[in-house]
């Protein structure tokens, strides 16, 4: 008897312990660094690694899906993932402009305004009945935008295919595209919408995700009263599949605060002052959970508590090691100094602007600068909605007045169909050492229909901003990547870092809008008009003439 | 010839000065009667293009359901009874008890009668404690215990149910079971399951018999902070929490615990582990006195089962980090999936064998006493499941009768709602398949798989979004957008119209006058 009870405490210990998590794995991480202008950037980022996990082949979606047990991994977006058969998928929502010139790179390199959505989806069977039209990449890209808008409250619905774009060389998987045979070929899907508020409402369904929710761990700093606050903010969520490792998740939430408004001339700062929060728990389910802090290089300064380890003037506070409440403080001897002149952190510097008042035709020009020493070559990204189309053969390549048209090259153009489809322009453009390339080209403003104009039509419509990909200096040209020679049983599992990618901020074109009660004012006009000429018709053909004796 | 031409003597025509030449009535009446000729052809055409597309449903067909009741033969076989009286007589007891509302026509026959085998029981005559497997029926077959028999294969046939509590059938489930810890940040919390092996184990001997009702899909997920909405009283003895039956129904704390599924809308079964905090431990469910109770679940009819699962305190010696989150114990997992169980096929209208009954294991004939809350882990009897399957389906004949109806009555009273070829197809369908229903000698399965469609059918073509498609845009403002051009048009014709007639009517008179 007492070995039997002995053998069911054995049931108990850790060895079963080990087995449920070896599953899944969850680790979170909070990056703070001041900038350069007194403002600290925040960057939190929530790993969840499924291990052994494949995405789904769409080829078998009319196929009974096994069941989806999680620990740690969100249920609701795995039904998504599963359901919709989704190899990669990036949703970003940020609010603000990302500025480059004054704060560098940001953590996380997709800062574009609004919503934006990128997927790569493989074809699902091809036959053409109409239970596997479901199955079509471009109807599961619409179902997936639809359960998105649905889980994070966003009007990513409307994303659809006027603004549905696929571009082939600024984007590139973070993970690697399972090979399936080779009937199935993975499609890419890209979506942005700039006039996205991000708010409270986003967040709380983000929060939901986590499994520690915003109740412990480093989460619990992400309190909406300061974080939409901050002089900007994002988040985003990252899905993508490591062949070795298995389905990764990644959630993130960027935000730049200033200290400097929290009164006095001083960026010290402090966990308090940033979020309104201290980490006052650790979130029991983390693998890992650290915050990592840039610390001065140049000036003194004095960090509270003392941080585990400093790498390369990185603070890291492993947060097993620390006590709780945990309250960082970063303080710095002297006062600031605003400086005169932005420290260009970015190697370069991108401007776009949308030119001429008339309401039909404009121009587009764009100019970035290369500060550096060396020529860049970089993959120039234009998507633009049907309202605004481009006159290719206005297209001028200039450095400092002079005629370059040598620097563009490999240009890919798919033309906007009015009412349908959005505009994808994609070329790779070489930036000589020290110069400013500008790019001009002539626009074209489309007429909207009446019921296409969007409820406050005056305001006009936002168009998504260029995105400037740099290559990734290792690989010098981009043709060995898209080579398609080397497909073979596994798809070339893509390099990890990532081109880095520049966004440049939103634009507001303002098309021709109408009076809109011009409708029910057409209607009577035309009603009176109609009846006056009917009228006077009517009564000429049918008038009776009668002649009068005039008395004499 | 026009009155007002004359004509000379040489030929020539002459002209009245008081008369106009190049006015002629006649001209003058073809001109505002082909104004009139216009508008009346042109009538159908606005007709057509303005109206709404009402196509006409099978209204007689749908009433004529309503003579249609489903029937059920169920014949009941003696083995090993010797009297041929005794089926006159349990014939006759089982009519007094069962129904003829019910649907069943109850036939008992003896053994070796040459009879199709469709729904056919087999009573087995043998002493001692009544048993049941398939549909199979051990049970002394004396005269003494006819009425007993006869009450038995009632509770069999007919079992009472509990509708409120039945989720509505949907040819699809979603069993969503999800351990739930109020807060793992204070430690003791339950950090994991074997969710795979427990459904294996305890959930698919019962999916498996159940797949000829229903399909499942089923997922899990755990949560480390799932905060109540309100707070549980602390009980007298101050150690203990308790929850009053007000809580129970208000415990499901939707805004905070993340449920809800985005991607179907097949409608989800819940089946919840609630862990309290640690420092709510022990919380119990009180009855309507306020004594804590023995059970610790609960069940939210409709819409899913909780259990409240209080890890055993952490004294045990072999425990040395008394904080730390352990993964649920074999045993507890056990209990909780026996409890899930239950609760799976009550919220799915499984029906309980009666309490005196035992159920005889099929591969053996040996019959053993299983305690009743673990006998749902055994697989069920063809007794439950045809019991089941003849209620559901009448639910769903019912049902669709009854949305097909709605939809006639409907379209009938509302003149503006439009019925497309879609609503008509589905509505077809359903009726057709809702007539399959009542052919005779189908199997069970079948007519389920027929009344099934029936309702799906019928429901698509209630909800049909395009049935409100004009539903709000009523006849008063298109005349309020015509009335400018119409009403200033059609007055001067009809005037014009009038005046011509009255003219002519005059000329009429006045040419019978000079004659």
């Amino acid at each position: 008897m007492r070995t039997l009870r002995f053998l069911w405490v054995l049931g108990l210990l850790p060895p079963c312990y080990c087995r449920y998590f070896s599953g899944e794995t969850f680790s979170e991480e909070l990056v703070i660094r001041p900038l350069p202008d007194g403002k600290v950037a925040s960057r939190f980022e929530f790993t969840t690694l499924l291990h052994g996990a494949t995405p789904r082949n769409p080829q078998n979606l009319s196929v009974e899906d096994h069941s989806q047990h999680y620990t740690l991994f969100p249920l609701a977006l795995g039904q998504i993932l599963r359901e919709y058969a989704v190899t990669e998928l990036h949703l970003t929502l940020n609010a603000g402009k990302w500025n480059y010139d004054r704060w560098g790179y940001p953590e996380e390199s997709d800062v574009a305004t609004g919503a934006s959505l990128w997927a790569w989806m493989a074809e699902g069977s091809g036959s053409a009945s109409a239970a596997n039209a479901r199955h079509r990449v471009d109807a599961r890209w619409r179902d997936l935008r639809n359960a998105l808008a649905g889980l994070f409250c966003a009007s990513i619905a409307s994303l659809d295919e006027q603004r549905t774009t696929s571009p082939g060389r600024a984007f590139t998987p973070v993970g690697a595209l399972p090979a399936w045979p080779a009937s199935v070929q993975h499609a890419f899907r890209h979506a942005s919408l700039p006039s996205e508020n991000v708010c409270t409402e986003n967040l709380t369904p983000f929060l939901k995700l986590l499994p520690c929710k915003s109740l412990s761990g480093l989460a619990h700093l992400l309190n909406p009263h300061r974080l939409f606050d901050a002089d900007w903010h994002g988040m985003g969520l990252h899905v993508s599949w490591r062949p070795n490792e298995g389905v990764q998740v990644r959630l993130t939430f960027q935000s730049v605060s200033d200290p400097l408004r929290a009164g006095g001339n001083s960026r010290d700062w402090s966990l308090r002052l940033l979020f309104d929060r201290v980490v006052d728990r650790a979130c029991p389910v983390a693998a890992s959970s650290r915050i990592i802090v840039t610390l001065p290089t140049k000036e003194l300064y004095s960090v509270h508590p003392e941080p585990s380890s400093v790498v390369d003037g990185r603070g890291a506070f492993d947060l097993s090691d620390q006590s709780f409440p945990l309250d960082l403080r970063l303080r710095w001897a002297e006062p600031f100094q605003h400086a005169t002149v932005p420290s260009a952190e970015a190697p370069l510097s991108v401007r776009r602007m949308l030119r001429g008042s008339a309401q039909d035709h404009g121009a587009l020009a764009i100019s970035i600068t290369n500060p550096d020493s060396d020529p860049v070559s970089v993959v120039y990204l234009e998507t633009l909605p049907w309202i605004v189309y481009l006159y290719l053969s206005t297209l001028e390549l200039s450095v400092g007045g002079v005629r370059r048209p040598d620097l563009l090259q490999d240009i890919s153009y798919i033309a906007p169909v009015p009412h349908g489809r959005a505009a994808t322009l994609e070329a790779f453009l070489s930036l000589p050492a020290r110069s400013t390339v500008t790019l001009h080209i002539g626009v074209g403003r489309s007429f909207l229909r009446y019921t296409e104009h969007p409820p406050d039509a005056q305001r006009g419509w936002d168009l998504p901003g260029a995105v400037v990909a740099l290559l990734p200096a290792a690989s010098g040209n981009q043709s060995s990547a898209t080579d398609s020679t080397n497909k073979g049983a596994m798809q070339e599992m893509k390099k990890w870092n990532q081109p880095q990618r520049i966004y440049t901020p939103a634009l507001l074109v303002d098309p021709a809008t109408p009076d809109f009660s011009m409708p029910y004012n057409v209607i009577i006009f035309t009603c009176s008009l109609i009846a006056f000429i009917f009228g006077s018709v009517f009564n000429g053909l049918t008038r009776r003439f009668v002649v009068l004796k005039s008395p004499e | 010839m026009p009155p007002h031409v004359h004509v000379h003597p040489d030929g020539t025509s002459l002209r009245d000065p008081s008369r106009l030449f190049y006015q002629s009535d006649y001209i003058r009446r073809l001109i505002i009667a082909s104004y009139w000729l216009f508008i009346i052809a042109a009538i159908p055409l606005w007709w057509h293009i303005t109206s709404i597309e009402r196509l006409s449903l099978p209204t007689a067909r749908v009433h004529a359901q309503a003579a249609n009741h489903l029937r059920f033969p169920v014949q009941i076989q003696l083995e090993n009874v010797q009297d041929p009286s005794i089926s006159t007589s349990l014939q006759k007891l089982l009519d007094d008890r069962i129904h003829k509302s019910q649907g069943l026509d109850v036939q008992v026959r003896h053994q070796n009668d040459p009879a199709n085998p469709i729904d056919s029981y087999v009573v087995r005559a043998a002493e001692g404690v009544p048993s049941a497997n398939e549909r199979h029926l051990t049970h002394p077959v004396r005269p003494a215990t006819l009425s007993k028999l006869a009450d038995l294969l009632t509770l069999l046939l007919v079992p009472p149910t509990d509708a409120h509590r039945v989720a509505q059938y949907s040819p699809r489930y979603r069993l969503a079971f999800t351990l739930l810890n109020e807060d793992a940040a204070a430690g003791g919390a339950i950090s994991g399951w074997d969710i795979s092996g427990a459904i294996s184990r305890h959930l698919s001997p019962l999916l498996t018999p159940l797949s000829v009702l229903h399909n499942f899909t089923i997922e899990s997920q755990v949560q480390f902070h799932a905060p109540l909405a309100f707070s549980p009283t602390s009980l007298h003895d101050g150690s203990s929490y308790g929850l009053t039956p007000e809580d129970l129904t208000v415990f499901v704390n939707s805004a905070e615990w993340s449920l809800s599924s985005s991607v179907s809308n097949d409608p989800v079964l819940h089946f919840i582990v609630f862990v309290p905090s640690a420092s709510r431990r022990p919380l119990k469910i009180l009855d309507s006195n306020g004594l804590p109770s023995s059970s610790n679940a609960f069940l939210l009819p409709q819409w899913g089962g909780i259990v409240i699962y209080n890890p055993p305190s952490v004294e045990s010696e072999l425990q040395q980090d008394t904080n730390a989150n352990a993964p649920l114990p074999p045993s507890a997992l056990h209990a909780l999936f026996s409890t899930f169980a239950t609760q799976l096929l009550s919220l799915l209208g499984v029906p309980n064998l009666p309490p005196d009954i035992s159920i005889a294991s099929a591969s053996t004939s040996t019959t053993q006493k299983i305690p009743s809350d673990l006998q749902t882990t055994d697989a069920l009897t063809g007794w439950q499941l045809d019991a089941l399957l003849r209620r559901r389906t009448s639910e769903n004949a019912k049902g669709a009768y009854d949305t097909l109806q709605s939809i006639v009555k409907l379209v009938d009273q509302i003149e503006n709602m439009p019925v497309g070829e879609d609503v008509r197809g589905d509505v077809l369908d359903s009726l057709s398949a809702l007539e399959e229903l009542y052919t005779p000698s189908l199997p069970l399965p079948s007519t389920l798989h027929h009344s099934s469609t029936a309702l799906t059918l019928a429901s698509r073509a209630f909800f049909s979004p395009k049935m409100l498609a004009l539903l709000y845009f009523p006849a008063e403002h298109k005349y309020a957008v015509y009335s400018p051009l119409f009403a200033s048009a059609t007055i001067p014709l009809a005037a014009a119209a009038i005046r011509e007639v009255v003219a002519w009517r005059k000329q009429r008179t006045e040419a019978v006058g000079v004659q």
